[in-house]
């Protein structure tokens, strides 16, 4: 496989996304406490931490999935590109369109490769016709790196692909709605290692195009797909900067004990 | 203590260390024993369950497939002008005037005649107790079909007339020279008779589909007793049901399942619908008397009320199965949908509820099977009523009298001629065909929908 690190080259970008102070409870517990990130356009951030540090939970929040949880409670502000996504005039379905999420298990609809796919355009009336949507579909799978494998059988299910394709359909799924910004919540968990170089092939292709968050627990994919990485633990954001520097030399104890392998 | 230290440490116990994997030790034969056991038991349940049904189903079908055959007298039957249409015009109302008696004494005639005809040995019989060897119900058949079609008049028809319930008896088995001697109503004669007509080819016995067609008969008349408005009052309180309680039972689970607030108030609908579910059913036969007939006003034996009745009771058996069914649909599926911006709803009706389609349709068949059974409440609606007429075609047709299955079931073996013990199991067997024809339904649409993910 060939090191992505060495071709990193981080664009000066404009901030897509800007948390501040970001408090959620669930219920009475504090899961995460006073989170501050920018994240920039047309780069990969990587989440990483210890399990149940608030890293998925702060995913969530991006594009308000955490709505679906009753108990939970989101306090502070996370702006996309200077609007407020809480603010009561934001409709969370809009918003989803215009930021992607890609799940841990992959999680395809029990329908045909091509409805998964077509599904976000169709609701969202992106297309006009048939063949726009055909078109829209072919892209999305070419740039999600399936279409050679499934353009014979579109028609199948979606549910028949192995692991891997699922979670590439997935991908292709996501940014059929043409979103400015693709959350990965641990997408190459479920995968083996081969699938997992494919997806994570993908995150740079895709990062020409989109701002792409993804959360791991594999500090070795963290290091190998994204130009910046920050660190949680126990609900607080303990240390964000480029990738290079936080593998290298962090500057939290913390930090360095966690991708030491001390903790964890 | 005689607990066996794990590690063997202690040699004198037996059963843990230096002990042959070939050969067993006390322990493993004892806890094998208990094992071959309890499988034991299991067969022996088994077996009992299976032998109590097949008791069952023998009971029932050697007393009931019997009501599916019915003896006719086949005669040909002069349609006397001047005595059926004495005004002569030829005029259906005014030759309603004359009653079933005056086509009795024609049919009545008829036999008579075809028995001399054939030279046939009556014994002692007179002509009157010959002709009582048709069923009573005969001429009013005979007079419909004439009335219906007044060219018929003077003309010569082939008839078939129902036979006598004790004649239809004796050849059935159920009533024998002995029963006959002791009972007024018939005689050894008309019976000996009876095997003459038949071995002449006027009596038969064959299929009768009129037990599926016919209306109720009053008590002395069993070989004229029918399910057909049993059939339609069922069929018209199942589509009730069907109309109400499936959209209801799923609008009202998809929101308590997927929209609704978890709090207080939802777990208390939650457990009173668990509840409603295990309420005797002659509750809600009690809560639809007063609600719909004292307080609505709609008619008494109505299958409409029936069918409201039946959608209270079902919509607990609906909703239950229903949220099984919504829960099981995984959430990573709502997670998916609602990731790319469906609205909640979106996310229901396209992935959700066609998901947990094979779920929610059995439970609503199995539902609407165990409303199609239910007796209790529909005697209180005054659905046992003896109705002799058709309701008419829906939407008005759920307005009119009708009866139901069970009920005519509960309704027969009320009745004093033996010859309702064979309709009553017969139609047992109808109820149960329509049971087993809706779970092969549910079973089918449950292999058809059924997705993997």
């Amino acid at each position: 496989m060939k090191d992505l690190r060495l071709e990193r080259d981080v664009q000066t970008s404009t901030n897509k996304i800007e948390a501040r102070k970001v408090q959620v409870y669930y219920g009475t517990n504090h899961a995460l406490k006073d989170v501050d990130v920018d994240i920039l356009d047309k780069t990969v951030t990587a989440f990483i931490g210890p399990s149940g540090c608030g890293k998925s939970t702060f995913l969530r929040c991006l594009n308000r999935m955490n709505d679906t949880v009753a108990s939970a409670r989101v306090e502070g502000s996370i702006t996309l590109e200077g609007e407020n996504i809480y603010d009561a005039r934001v409709d969370p379905v809009q918003l989803r369109a215009k930021i992607g999420m890609v799940f841990q298990k992959p999680n395809p609809f029990p329908k045909s490769i091509y409805d998964n796919v077509a599904y976000g355009p169709k609701i969202h009336g992106l297309t006009r016709n048939k063949a726009e949507l055909d078109q829209v579909v072919e892209d999305c799978l070419k740039k999600a790196a399936l279409w050679n494998e499934v353009k014979d059988r579109l028609q199948s299910p979606g549910t028949g692909l192995s692991g891997g394709q699922q979670q590439r359909l997935c991908i292709a799924r996501a940014i059929a709605t043409s979103p400015e910004v693709l959350l990965m919540d641990e997408p190459c968990s479920a995968l083996d290692p081969i699938a997992t170089a494919q997806v994570e092939e993908l995150i740079d292709e895709l990062r020409s195009q989109f701002s792409v968050v993804i959360v791991t627990h594999s500090m070795q994919q963290a290091a190998r797909v994204s130009q910046k990485t920050a660190f949680f633990h126990l609900g607080h954001l303990v240390e964000y900067g480029e990738t290079g520097t936080i593998f290298t030399n962090p500057k939290d104890p913390r930090t360095e004990s966690y991708i030491t392998g001390r903790i964890g | 203590m005689t607990a066996i230290d794990p590690t063997g440490a202690d040699a004198s116990k037996p059963g843990v260390t230096g002990h042959s994997l070939f050969a067993p030790d006390k322990r493993t034969n004892a806890r094998n024993a208990t094992e071959k056991r309890f499988r034991a038991y299991g067969v022996v349940a088994i077996t009992l369950a299976l032998l109590a049904l097949l008791w069952l189903l023998i009971s029932i079908f050697s007393a009931g497939l019997p009501a599916f055959r019915q003896t006719f007298i086949e005669i040909p039957v002069t349609l006397d002008a001047a005595a059926l249409d004495k005004a002569g015009h030829g005029d259906p109302k005014e030759m309603a005037s004359v009653t079933t008696i005056g086509y009795g004494k024609q049919i009545a005639k008829a036999l008579v005649d075809e028995v001399k005809a054939k030279g046939i040995d009556v014994g002692t019989l007179t002509d009157k107790e010959i002709g009582e060897m048709i069923s009573e119900d005969s001429s009013a058949n005979l007079r419909n079909m004439v009335l219906a079609n007044p060219k018929l008049l003077g003309t010569t028809v082939q008839f078939q007339a129902l036979a006598n319930g004790r004649v239809d008896g004796y050849f059935k088995g159920r009533v024998t020279m002995e029963t006959a001697a002791r009972d007024k109503n018939t005689s050894p004669e008309k019976l000996m008779l009876a095997d003459k007509l038949r071995a002449a080819g006027i009596v038969v016995m064959k299929f009768n589909p009129g037990f599926l067609t016919m209306t109720d008969a009053s008590d002395k008349r069993p070989e004229a007793a029918g399910l057909g408005v049993a059939i339609i009052g069922s069929l018209y309180m199942m589509f009730v049901v069907l109309c109400l309680a499936l959209p209801i039972g799923v609008a009202a689970s998809v929101y308590l399942e997927e929209f609704a607030p978890k709090n207080r108030w939802t777990d208390l609908i939650e457990v009173n619908i668990a509840n409603l579910a295990a309420v005797p059913s002659i509750v809600y036969g009690i809560l639809g008397l007063e609600t719909f007939i004292n307080i609505a006003g709609l008619p008494r034996s109505a299958p409409i009320v029936g069918g409201l009745v039946l959608t209270l009771m079902t919509l607990p058996r609906i909703i239950i199965p229903t949220r099984a069914a919504l829960k099981a649909v995984p959430p990573s599926i709502r997670d998916a949908a609602l990731g790319v911006g469906a609205s909640k709803l979106q996310t229901v009706t396209h992935h959700v509820l066609p998901l947990a389609m094979p779920g929610v349709l059995t439970g609503t068949i199995i539902g609407l099977a165990q409303a199609l059974g239910e007796t209790a409440p529909l005697l209180l609606i005054g659905m046992v009523a003896f109705v002799k007429d058709f309701p008419g075609a829906p939407p008005s047709g759920l307005f009119d009298p009708s009866s139901a299955l069970p009920v005519q079931i509960y309704n027969w073996t009320q009745r004093g001629d033996p010859g309702f013990v064979e309709r009553a199991s017969g139609a047992i067997i109808v109820l149960l065909a329509f049971l087993i024809i809706m779970n092969t339904a549910a079973i089918i649409l449950r292999r058809k929908y059924e997705r993997r993910w």
